[in-house]
């Protein structure tokens, strides 16, 4: 990296530190970052100036069904996680929910395994049933629940190759059960599933998998969401 | 439970990470404690509606937890990688909403796919002029040098978006994105003298 070179590049740098730059600038400027101690040294000078911008902004308090979802995932992640490391647990399909769902063309297109958590009153006056909406990762997800079964409706779920299959499961306990329901989205994208058995149910999730099902998820899901008890 | 998250209560940020990367739930929660709110604010302040900003904080907060053996500490503090996190989770939630704006019914095909990104630049660039109010060390820049990185880091705009939506030319904007970090910066040294 020549001295008149580094000219050139000292413009880019606010930019870059704001992430302003298009991919292949950003690639082509860290290159000579690489090789430039003017610009690195210029780059940790100016990046406590970005560091303040999000902590300028107006505090807007969470809700709290936020943090109650959050850990409800953390914590069912954190139950397979030591599940999986321990020896004497009972067989279960490793990496589920960690492992990277390499190949599957939904999971690709979603945020896998972003959990929701809304809870609404169903508006038809049901008798106690229960609708929990939300979108995750441009996936609609609507759980209405009536007594001690639920139905699993989804919108705007990409469509599968030929030879997969969605398939429902819920997590009772701290244990992943497969629900006995395999399905597939409809052209438009809808996709429903129905669960006989909602008791103590936590988590209701959704895997891509080999036609036929498979007795454990084999990927990350492509729609969790926790479900109020 | 109790007792583990009192422990992690008097950890530094630092010290809880290598604990959620070994998927410490407590010690994630006390992490979210601190700065869930800065998070949700952040992700708020970009995208504009409460349900988003929840669907973006959590999102944020998940990748944290997986990959939180990622962070590197010579890089900067918890917070300020977690908020960088958050602020591109946001930026990307941007702009899949506006590639999914709904489209007028041109039949032809070039013309649908071009219109998702002026869509963006359009109305975002029209929401951060006339809603943002800028506060804190943006609210003290001069008001061309508070547009560019308003709209570059509250906006996800390139410099070259915002050059246009601006009318300038790119020079300028990178000049005035630069004048006006160092401003900051300038102040911020001023402030621990
Ligand atoms: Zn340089």
């Amino acid at each position: 990296m020549s001295a008149s070179d580094h000219g050139r590049w000292s413009d880019e740098l606010a930019a870059y530190a704001l992430g302003a730059l298009e991919r292949d600038e950003a690639d082509a400027f860290e290159r000579h970052l690489a090789g430039c101690e003017r610009c690195r040294e210029e780059l940790r000078w100016l990046q406590p100036a970005v560091q303040t911008l999000p902590e300028s902004v107006e505090r807007t308090e969470p809700p709290p069904q936020l943090r109650e979802s959050l850990m409800a995932a953390v914590r069912a992640e954190a139950r397979q996680a030591r599940e999986r490391t321990e020896p004497a647990a009972p067989r279960r399909s490793r990496g589920w929910l960690l492992k990277p769902a390499a190949g599957l063309a939904v999971v690709a297109l979603l945020v896998a395994g972003a959990v929701g958590y809304e809870v609404g009153k169903d508006g038809a006056g049901n008798g106690g049933g229960t609708t929990v909406e939300r979108q995750v990762g441009g996936i609609d997800v609507k759980m209405v629940q009536e007594g001690n079964s639920g139905t699993l409706q989804l919108a705007g779920v990409p469509q599968l190759p030929p030879d997969k299959v969605l398939e429902a499961w819920v997590e009772r306990e701290g244990k992943v059960e497969a629900v006995p329901a395999l399905f597939v989205p409809d052209r438009h994208g809808k996709a429903e599933a129905r669960i006989a058995d909602m008791s103590d149910v936590s988590t209701v999730m959704v895997t891509e998998e080999p036609r036929g099902g498979s007795d454990q998820p084999t990927g990350e899901p492509i729609v969790a969401m926790a479900v109020p008890q | 439970m109790a007792v583990r998250r009192e422990k992690a209560e008097r950890l530094a940020d630092e010290e809880l990470m290598p604990l959620v990367g070994r998927k410490d739930p407590e010690a994630f929660e006390v992490l979210y404690d601190r700065h869930g709110g800065a998070a949700y604010s952040l992700a708020y302040r970009i995208v504009g509606d409460r349900a988003a900003a929840e669907e973006v904080t959590q999102e944020a907060f998940i990748s944290v937890w997986r990959s939180g053996a990622r962070f590197d500490a010579a890089r900067g503090s918890v917070r300020s990688w977690l908020l960088s996190v958050v602020r591109n989770r946001a930026i990307d939630f941007l702009r899949s909403r506006a590639a999914k704006a709904p489209k007028l019914d041109f039949d032809d095909e070039s013309a649908l796919e071009q219109r998702p990104a002026e869509e963006r630049t359009e109305e975002e660039a029209l929401r951060r002029e006339t809603a943002a109010e800028l506060r804190g060390a943006l609210g003290k820049l001069p008001d061309p040098q508070a547009k560019v990185i308003e709209l570059a880091y509250f906006g996800g705009f390139s410099h070259s978006e915002i050059a246009r939506i601006l009318g300038l030319p790119m020079g300028t904007v990178k000049g005035r994105m630069r004048l006006g970090l160092e401003k900051i910066r300038g102040e911020m040294a001023e402030g621990l003298a």
